[in-house]
């Protein structure tokens, strides 16, 4: 009876506006025949007198363990074709905030998948129990939901409308993604909001995937239809391990690690005032293929990705030129929630650094750009796994500070088109010789000549000879030096495995 | 025909038009480039179609989001 769902004619309105039910999306996402359910009985039976079932309304929530590439997954969506997919006051939670396969995530320390598709709490509830209850109350509350983000990789993908506490269980997660047209997301839908402000909004224009995804960075990625939502939390999760005691898996697609791109040795353009394709740079240094961008839509001056070299997987944060590459708040808060993530996982980092510095303007500031721009590098500070720098131009100020491994090694590996300091020399001359240049007879060919000769001292060879670079290679060995390192510091993840515990108050 | 509204994903100033009404584009091909930073970052349409509109001119200030072209796509 559960596998019935809310019945042929809620199954039928569903599958028309474009949306799988929770069954058929479980299906598609575990591997073939691996889905074992539990709570399958859950929901609401009536019986006549003679103790004869006559009615089942099943739970709204279907969950259970599976598997994905081979491995043991936690699993478990809303029903919405059975009342909106809102609770059935059970006296154990299935899913959701509290539900049982949180717990079963956190017993066996396997990753969780949440599929939401739920409209949250209800006043039936209040109803039924005869009072009013404060918020996080019982089985209600987010204790468990956070004690997973320390323990295992947790995806929610919203896929359909949500607002309240499914809307708070998507965002407790490692990674987020929602369905494009068919899903949104807000604190609160159309109707709260108009009887609030008066303002009346359709619920893409204040949840869809253009606020959520591209504006807000509320949900990481976009899928064009539930397919490929599915698939590509699949593919999220080849690059996450079992757990914070387990590597990931490493996977090997047979690209040689001593392929070198001649396209690498002239990708920089010679004018340091031109942009360049560095998701191209990106693709032609990791193994083919295993590019995965992580929040592609939002703070797009910066690019970062979960990826792998020789088959081991690393988290690339590359700075973007096509966007300025420079720090603003947004690519800050990116980087941070990017490098974290990689850390609890044991993932090693390697920056791409090409960053002017953070963005300037009075717009800027009032987005707290200081704050967000430290933030980031604070959280950089406080990373146990070993950070990588490839200086591919630019590497400047506050936020070229951010892409440097200061907590370990303080490895950085530079192309011969970098260049770096505490702030460019146009620009810093005026400010630092302004004595000099207005006492000189030709102020101007003064201030010149002050530049020529710092931008002699600039070249990446006189920083290298002073071992203050570690290296400076040719762009095309970039893919044979990096995998080579990466092989070489596998025994340092795998003697840091476990819970990290990070003390401090984030500025 | 979709009106195509391209965006200035950065503020800055724009330092070269490089497109006219009436001319087809492709795809990647930039509209326009401003300069933000000391870097020259070009406006790039993601949609094919005819330039419809253009409207920013040299030196011209631009905000992050303003729209600067209009496609006819």
């Amino acid at each position: 009876m559960a596998e019935a769902c809310g019945g042929p004619d809620a199954v039928a309105r569903h599958h028309a506006s474009g949306k799988l039910t929770v069954r058929e999306r479980i299906t598609a996402l575990l591997d073939p025949n691996t889905f074992r359910e539990v709570g399958k009985l859950a929901g609401r039976a009536s019986y006549d007198k003679n103790g004869v079932l006559t009615s089942f309304e099943p739970a709204p929530y279907v969950m259970g363990v599976g598997k994905i590439d081979g491995r043991p997954v936690a699993v478990g969506g809303e029903d919405y074709t059975i009342r909106a997919g809102t609770g059935f006051g059970s006296d154990r939670r299935k899913g959701g905030q509290g539900g049982f396969i949180e717990d079963l995530a956190y017993e066996f320390r396997i990753p969780l998948v949440n599929l939401i598709d739920g409209t949250g709490g209800t006043v039936n509830t209040t109803r039924r129990k005869g009072y009013t209850v404060v918020p996080g109350y019982g089985q209600d509350g987010c204790e468990r939901s956070t004690d997973l983000l320390g323990i295992v990789p947790v995806v929610s993908a919203v896929m359909g409308t949500t607002a309240g506490g499914p809307s708070m269980r998507a965002i407790l997660s490692h990674w987020s993604i929602m369905v494009k047209g068919t899903a949104q997301i807000f604190a609160a839908g159309p109707p709260v909001v108009q009887r609030a402000f008066g303002e009346k909004l359709t619920k893409e224009e204040l949840g869809g995937t253009a606020i959520a995804v591209d504006t807000a960075g509320t949900i990481d990625n976009i899928a064009e239809d539930e397919a490929d939502c599915l698939r590509q939390i699949r593919r999220f999760l080849s690059y996450m391990p079992q757990n914070v005691w387990e590597l990931p898996p490493e996977q090997r697609c047979g690209d040689p690690v001593d392929r070198c791109e001649d396209a690498l040795a002239d990708i920089v353009p010679r004018s340091g005032r031109q942009a360049y394709n560095m998701k191209k740079l990106l693709e032609l240094v990791v193994d083919t293929g295993s590019l995965f961008e992580i929040q592609p839509t939002y703070g797009r001056a910066l690019i970062t990705a979960l990826a792998r070299m020789d088959g081991r997987v690393v988290g690339v944060v590359a700075n973007n030129p096509m966007f300025g590459g420079i720090m603003d708040y947004k690519a800050a808060r990116k980087q941070g929630h990017f490098v974290e993530l990689c850390d609890m996982f044991n993932i090693p980092l390697v920056f791409f650094a090409d960053i002017p510095g953070l963005m300037v303007g009075a717009e800027s500031e009032a987005a707290a750009i200081l704050r967000e721009g430290v933030r980031a590098r604070y959280i950089g500070f406080q990373v146990t796994v070993p950070v990588f720098t490839v200086i591919v131009r630019k590497c400047y100020g506050v936020a070229g500070g951010g892409v440097i491994d200061r907590a370990g090694l303080n490895f950085k590996i530079a192309w011969p088109s970098g260049n770096w300091g505490s702030l460019p020399v146009e620009g810093g001359v005026k400010a630092a010789y302004r004595r000099d240049i207005e006492s000189a007879e030709d102020p101007e060919r003064r201030e010149r000549e002050i530049e020529e000769e710092l931008r002699q001292l600039a070249s990446p060879f006189r920083t290298a000879e002073a071992f203050a670079i570690e290296d400076l290679i040719d762009p095309r060995e970039t893919r044979p030096y990096l995998c080579q390192f990466i092989e070489a510091l596998q025994p340092r993840l795998r003697t840091q495995l476990g819970p990290k515990c990070k003390t401090g108050v984030r500025p | 025909m979709a009106r195509i509204e391209v965006k200035s994903e950065i503020t800055g100033t724009v330092w070269q038009v490089k497109a006219s009404p009436g001319d087809k584009v492709d795809s990647g091909d930039v509209l326009v480039v401003i300069e933000s930073m000391k870097m020259e970052i070009p406006v790039i349409t993601e949609d094919p179609g005819v330039v419809k509109e253009i409207l920013v001119k040299e030196k011209d200030p631009v905000a992050e989001g303003q729209v600067v072209a209009v496609i006819d796509g």
